[in-house]
């Protein structure tokens, strides 16, 4: 293998990791957006609060380990989604879309100052949860790598099968269809849409805790990129396809680090926004979006 | 009859409103203190008027205003210490480079709704900040710009607050003069049909498209005045005063005044920017009260305090009539729980 051929490798195989993390924001981003017209802002705060919850006291102070700490990402970020659900959306069940937007900015700065104010304005340090890795020729594959895609594997498979054959994914896919329609049926559309938003909050807190684990570092301001980087990915894949927010994602990861090679590392965040920008402006629908979605 | 009596009023409390403004700074001429909240408070006046000319008017949804406030203090900042242009020059030029740097979001954003376009502003704004903070020599990164010189006039240095106070009057008024009568003339009425049913606006031949970028360019032509003026005040330009936060804040200043009234904003801008002054022991959760305040008005009054029922809770179909009392309780939900 060619020394070139190994560096471009080596940066898809970080990239490709990178946007696990971002799929699986994305993919909660995607229950919640696009499945369940809840328009949201905060996401990037739900992910925060998940890698404050499981990266920072999880790992680093009460040193449970990564899987008791996703787990305690999972749980926080689920009752912080239950709690948005409360104060941001219960209130106006069928109003215009920018109200749930102004709510959710509001809420977004609450979420963010006060932790800025309680827990730090620093960065907090969070040990590794595993080293090591594996060498195939030239190229490093790091363990927490391999966790993290499997982690989105898992996670992404298991909301499949939740959405396809539970009673309550089943009910969630008739509201996001219909809601007049699933309540006459039956169906409590509140309660399900306060439990779907709960779930796509939960997989954000989940990417939280991943990311605070892959970077090592956990503070109160990440959330506005993530949340910014997740609607990114989301919007790339077509916001309502759970599968294409998955992809949109991986490619994201993979694209950015490209990009951070041929430009510089300050330009990361420049990279994705761009890619979102470029997106929204050449094919709004994403690459597996319906077709004329009125999202746009 | 009565309207011309209202118009009477109106006038008396107008001319008042001005008496008592241009009075103040002469009985708090040595406090700075006050002099500087009063200067706040128009700055952020400015800012949002210029906001409420998207977000109130047009119907757009625009929340990354302080990535053009930081073109425009930028601007100025590069302007005055490296040519030595004062501000009076610098003041239009910030606008129309704001305006310009509007032309690279609302070209390609023009067609978007809601989230969307919502979230392109606040990526723009900070691919903004970002380009500032990695623009090497060309803004000092990091580090800021500091040694902006004060403003002067024939000569005439404008160092002291006082001096100041007087020229964010000037400005303030000069913004709210003029958005208000471009928003009484045929462009700012086009907006206006824009905000109550884009598709009607179109079959009545508004070119929506078109006058959408124009929104955004004399809006943001605003918010580079202000950065413009922001730049003189203070002396020094950082990445760091133009985060998405600042964006929220003055977000949340027209909110709470309400969206799509000329007072709306000035007031919003009034209130927020005191009550955190009152509440000084408070000064680290000044973000919190912000976000409360947005969550608050939202509850309780969706309009703002003086807002022009553009943002009304209940159905999407409803008339939306400036002179009917705005619904107090909003539509019951269709579709909800199964009731």
């Amino acid at each position: 293998m060619s020394d070139t051929f190994v560096y471009y490798a080596q940066l898809v195989v970080d990239g490709l990791a990178q946007g696990a993390i971002y799929a699986l924001m994305a993919i909660g981003f995607a229950v919640i957006m696009g499945s369940l017209d809840l328009v949201t802002f905060t996401y990037g705060e739900v992910v925060m609060l998940g890698a404050l919850a499981g990266g920072y006291y999880g790992v680093a102070i009460l040193k449970l380990g990564i899987w008791l700490s996703l787990l305690l990402g999972f749980a926080a970020a689920w009752l912080v989604g239950m709690f948005i659900d409360v104060v941001c959306y219960r209130r106006w069940p069928g109003g215009p879309p920018e109200v749930w937007l102004i709510t959710t900015i509001g809420i977004s700065t609450v979420l963010k100052s006060g932790s800025q104010v309680l827990f730090s304005t620093e960065q907090e340090f969070v040990p590794d949860v595993m080293d090591g890795m594996w060498e195939i020729g030239d190229l490093r594959v790091l363990h927490i790598q391999v966790l993290i895609i499997g982690v989105l594997f898992f996670l992404s498979a298991s909301l499949w099968v939740f959405l396809g054959k539970t009673r309550l994914g089943m009910q969630l896919r008739a509201v996001s269809m219909d809601k007049t329609a699933a309540a006459l049926l039956g169906v409590r559309v509140q309660r399900v849409m306060t439990i779907g938003n709960a779930i796509g909050c939960a997989l954000g807190g989940v990417a939280g805790v991943l990311l605070g684990a892959y970077y090592n570092s956990v503070f109160a301001i990440m959330g506005g990129v993530a949340g910014i980087k997740a609607f990114a990915a989301a919007v790339f894949g077509g916001l309502t396809s759970i599968p294409g927010a998955a992809l949109g994602g991986l490619l994201l990861g993979v694209l950015e680090n490209l990009g951070v090679d041929l430009f510089s590392s300050g330009w990361r965040d420049i990279i994705g926004f761009g890619v979102m920008i470029i997106v929204l402006l050449i094919k709004p629908s994403g690459l597996l979006g319906r077709k004329g979605a009125e999202k746009i | 009859m009565i309207s011309r009596l209202v118009r009477q009023e109106r006038t008396v409390f107008l001319a008042l409103l001005a008496t008592a403004l241009l009075a103040f700074p002469l009985a708090f001429r040595e406090n700075n203190y006050i002099l500087r909240i009063a200067i706040n408070i128009f700055l952020y006046a400015i800012l949002c008027t210029s906001l409420n000319m998207i977000n109130g008017y047009s119907g757009q949804f625009n929340i990354g205003q302080a990535g053009f406030y930081c073109i425009g203090a930028y601007t100025a900042a590069i302007l005055s210490t490296r040519h030595g242009i004062g501000i009076w020059i610098s003041l239009p030029v910030c606008g129309l480079m704001a305006s310009v740097a509007s032309l690279l979001l609302g070209i390609p954003t023009a067609r978007l709704k809601g989230i969307f376009l919502a979230m392109s502003t606040l990526g723009f704004s900070e691919i903004i900040r970002l380009i500032v903070l990695n623009g090497g020599e060309f803004t000092r990164g990091p580090m800021g710009i500091p040694g902006i010189p004060p403003a002067s006039l024939f000569g005439w240095e404008l160092g002291t607050n006082f001096h100041m106070y007087y020229l964010a009057l000037l400005l303030t008024a000069l913004t709210v003069l003029i958005c208000a009568n471009v928003l009484d003339s045929r462009i700012g009425r086009a907006w206006i049909a824009i905000r109550e049913d884009e598709l009607a606006a179109r079959a009545m031949g508004i070119p929506t498209v078109r006058y959408k970028i124009y929104n955004l360019a004399f809006s943001t032509f605003w918010a580079g005045v202000a950065g413009c003026y922001y730049a003189f005040l203070s002396n020094f330009v950082s990445a760091d005063s133009f985060h998405l936060d600042e964006g929220f804040v003055i977000l949340g200043m027209v909110l709470v005044g309400g969206l799509g009234s000329i007072a709306g904003p000035l007031i919003g801008a009034a209130i927020l920017v005191i009550i955190p002054e009152i509440f000084r022991f408070l000064a680290e959760y000044r973000l919190i009260l912000y976000g409360v305040a947005i969550l608050i008005t939202m509850h309780l009054r969706p309009q703002g305090i003086c807002g022009g029922g553009v943002m009304d809770t209940g159905d999407a179909g409803s008339v939306r009539d400036q002179d009917e009392p705005p619904d107090s309780e909003p539509e019951p939900a269709t579709g909800g729980d199964g009731t």
